[in-house]
């Protein structure tokens, strides 16, 4: 569903992402950690078309998402770590602009609010204007418009942010079976935990670079961390776990 | 304590250095066409004032007077227009501003966050008004021929009376949060300043300042100025002020500078202490207040709904979802639709300019004047076609906001969206510019083939300025201003207007001499000749490239810029 090849990304003052090459397939959940500032929101945000690749490529189900960006983004659905919203609409005209957007017809638009109302618990406040929305609301509210098209592909970045404990754990029994209805989910994450849960495989990025991708068995074997959680393969990984550092520099 | 309000001000001090520091792409060409442009309209002030000066100088016993006059409304002015935009900012400052939050949160000193406000708060409001004045008031210097006492004397007048009207104003901002929800409140008086904006405009425009020019009319004006009781009222700060410049410059006009330097100084102190007081005792209160979430009734519209659904019906649906978005939103915020009364207050002071232009009193024919004036006439309605452009359609990408990522992510293409804020405002901007034209050149009275000249140009004019403002827009946009009426002042606004000049007076230049041509053989009924005929056919033809580069190149070169703008 994912083939990243060489993706890389140079501002005038960084390489943000560093020839990154990985491969996703049809119906796998992937997580996509790394510390602040590794580059994962860039490697997101070049996938959802936001920002240009400077060299590389990147295909989404075949399609390149330079040159072929429309159809890529018709098939994919992508949820940003910040909801920015149209404040003086409604939810649900929002959710109607979303659909139309896509390119649905009005009647499947019709069809498919209701369902996403319900999955997201969102009745109660959908004929307000998004401006008086909270956090959450509004991440629910951007959710249920990144599905509302049937996206083969679901692009999330920080997904459990703002969200209370309900919310997240709904954001993660609909992300499982979105995987095993056949949707690849691409989710990066500062939450190990649920990155842990959740991942079919994990990739791991540093300072733009991929420094390990695979199952958490894999990852383990690989950082001689048998039998340990995802955070310490993490440490191990990236550097920054040596505690008795932080506990020194925190007695000033 | 002033060191904890230094302390606060000092982030704003360090993001001013750093804007300055790390420029963007393009920055130095953009910073030196703001400095020409402000110096251009700050020599052109000075040589307003120098002359009008010069000109009231030179009257006997009347001179003086009107000077004192003049500069006493102009206080009267700023004293006004200072404490309306001390109002505005100072409720962003003390009650909607992002970093209260971290302040409130700190262990804070009421008064070092009082001090700190204050002076954001005033400086914010005052510096334009100081720098674009700074003209008026070096004119009165070198006319009156004032030395450095004058200046000095500006300066230490001027400071308590930008506080008097910065606490009068930030009062009244507190009283007003007090009762009402902050935000709520920033919409109601954006609406106050758009209205008080036109009024002033209005006014002026009603003065008929034409008549200055006007021989036969210029005593009966000087009489008109004369008989003007301006507000002196002893009480007003802005007459202390006048009163302390007047009596350095016209020496035995006014009473002593002491006393009235006293009373600003005093004044001044007083309002900020008693100001100081009261918030304290309100602002807690007030800062609840505007945390309170908005509550919005909509009605449902469907009546609305089915008519813009019969009306998009033959385009795609994310086409029609882009268009009844933007119809939406530009009824619900206040911000958008206010911009209609500044649309209004340009197209009427238009008409009226037009309708009383004193044709009859010149003594060339009058068919021949009437065709010359419907010619102009073309210019200056391209001229009002772009000063609506740049309020509606230059910022029609920039209104997208940071909610532009739903664009940019969606499969509708750059080019798509951008055609579709093309169609919109072009229809709305070519109804609008032809019933305009067709409007003027009725109450000129002009021919059949004046008529169709102008209804023709102007067809072809407004896509090339439609285009213009929806292209610049693309290029620079501002998804992240504040205030919509923000987004048309920066570059890409100054630049859309700079090449919307050059475009209309090209197209005018080059349609002047066919235009002559045809109106001669009308007039004198003989046929034009083969020469004049190949001019005519050459001219034309450039008319009809200029207009077709303006419709195309602008909007290629927008979304270029945009694809390429990643700043979402």
């Amino acid at each position: 569903m994912i083939i990243l090849e060489n993706l890389t990304k140079v501002y005038p003052t960084v390489t943000a992402v560093d020839h990154i090459s990985l491969t996703v397939k049809k119906g796998e959940l992937f997580g996509f950690l790394g510390p602040n500032g590794a580059g994962k929101t860039t490697t997101i945000r070049m996938m959802a078309g936001l920002v240009q690749p400077t060299a590389g490529s990147a295909f989404i189900d075949g399609w390149n998402i330079v040159s072929h960006a429309n159809a890529a983004k018709r098939i994919t659905g992508y949820i940003p770590d910040r909801p920015f919203l149209y404040n003086k609409l409604t939810g649900r005209e929002f959710l109607w602009f979303t659909g139309r957007l896509y390119g649905l017809k009005k009647d499947v638009v019709s069809r498919r609010i209701i369902p996403l109302l319900e999955l997201f618990h969102m009745n109660d406040y959908v004929d307000e204007l998004t401006e008086s929305y909270s956090h959450g609301m509004k991440q629910r509210l951007v959710m249920a418009s990144a599905l509302i098209h049937k996206p083969r592909l679901l692009i999330v970045d920080e997904p459990m942010v703002g969200l209370d404990p309900k919310g997240a754990r709904l954001v993660k029994k609909i992300f499982r079976e979105l995987c095993a209805g056949g949707t690849t989910v691409f989710m990066s994450t500062h939450t190990l935990e649920i990155a842990e849960e959740m991942c079919d495989r994990i990739g791991i990025i540093q300072n733009g670079r991929m420094v390990a991708a695979g199952t958490m068995k894999s990852l383990r074997e690989k950082t001689g961390a048998a039998g340990k959680k995802l955070e310490a393969v993490f440490f191990r990984l990236t550097g920054g776990d040596d505690v008795g550092e932080v506990i020194e520099a925190l007695r000033f | 304590m002033m060191l904890n309000a230094l302390g606060m001000l000092y982030p704003k001090i360090i993001q001013f250095k750093n804007r300055i520091k790390f420029k963007g792409e393009g920055s130095y060409t953009r910073a030196l066409l703001m400095t020409g442009f402000g110096m251009a309209f700050w020599a052109g002030t000075f040589v307003v004032f120098f002359r009008v000066l010069s000109y009231f100088r030179s009257i006997d016993v009347f001179g003086d007077f009107l000077a004192a006059k003049l500069l006493a409304m102009i206080f009267l002015t700023f004293f006004s227009i200072l404490i309306f935009s001390n109002v505005i900012t100072a409720i962003s400052a003390f009650f909607i501003s992002d970093e209260l939050h971290l302040i409130l949160s700190t262990p804070f000193d009421y008064a070092a966050l009082y001090f700190s406000k204050l002076t954001e708060s005033i400086l914010n409001s005052s510096w334009m008004v100081l720098l674009f004045s700074l003209p008026v008031f070096i004119s009165y210097g070198v006319i009156y021929r004032q030395g450095i006492y004058y200046y000095a004397l500006l300066f230490f007048s001027m400071v308590p009376f930008l506080v008097i009207c910065g606490t009068l104003g930030i009062f009244t901002a507190m009283l007003l949060v007090k009762f009402f929800p902050a935000k709520r409140l920033k919409d109601v008086l954006f609406l106050l300043t758009i209205f008080f904006v036109i009024i002033v405009y209005f006014m002026f425009r009603f003065l008929k300042p034409e008549r200055l020019v006007d021989p036969d009319k210029f005593f009966t004006v000087i009489d008109y100025l004369s008989s003007l009781e301006a507000p002196t009222s002893p009480f007003l700060p802005s007459q202390w002020i006048t009163d302390v410049l007047s009596a350095m410059l016209f020496d035995k006009l006014s009473g002593p500078v002491t006393f009235n330097m006293l009373l600003l100084w005093s004044t001044a102190l007083a309002f900020m202490v008693m100001l100081g007081w009261f918030f304290r005792s309100i602002f807690f209160d007030a800062w609840n207040k505007t945390q309170e979430g908005k509550t919005a009734t909509l009605s449902t519209g469907r009546r609305w709904n089915r008519i813009l659904d019969f009306v998009l019906y033959p385009f795609s649906p994310p086409v029609r979802s882009i268009i009844e978005k933007d119809i939406r939103l530009f009824f619900r915020d206040t911000a958008q639709w206010s911009q209609i009364f500044i649309l209004l207050a340009i197209v009427v002071i238009y008409l009226y300019n037009i309708s009383v232009l004193p044709m009859d009193k010149n003594p060339l024919p009058t068919v021949y004047l009437q065709n010359i004036i419907a010619f102009i006439n073309l210019g200056l309605a391209g001229f009002v076609i772009s000063a609506v452009a740049v309020r509606f359609a230059y910022p029609a990408v920039s209104l997208e906001g940071e909610s532009f990522w739903i664009i940019k992510s969606s499969p509708l293409s750059l080019k798509a969206f951008l055609w579709c804020k093309f169609w919109v405002n072009f229809l709305f901007l070519v109804v609008m510019s032809e019933v305009l034209i067709v409007f003027t050149n009725y109450l000129l009275q002009v021919g059949p083939l004046m008529m169709a000249i102008s209804i023709v140009t102007i067809f072809l004019m407004t896509f090339g300025i439609t285009s213009l403002g929806i292209g610049c827009g693309a290029a620079y946009p501002r998804f992240r201003v504040e205030n919509i009426a923000q987004i048309p002042t920066g570059f890409g606004g100054l630049l859309f207007m700079i090449l919307a000049m050059l475009f209309i007076g090209s197209i005018v230049v080059l349609e002047a001499g066919p235009v002559y041509y045809f109106l001669m053989s009308d007039f004198t009924n003989m046929p034009i000749s083969g020469k004049h005929w190949i001019r005519i056919a050459v001219q034309l033809g450039l008319v009809l490239i200029i207009n077709l580069l303006a419709f195309l190149l602008p909007l290629r070169f927008g979304l270029k810029k945009l694809f390429l703008f990643e700043k979402i």
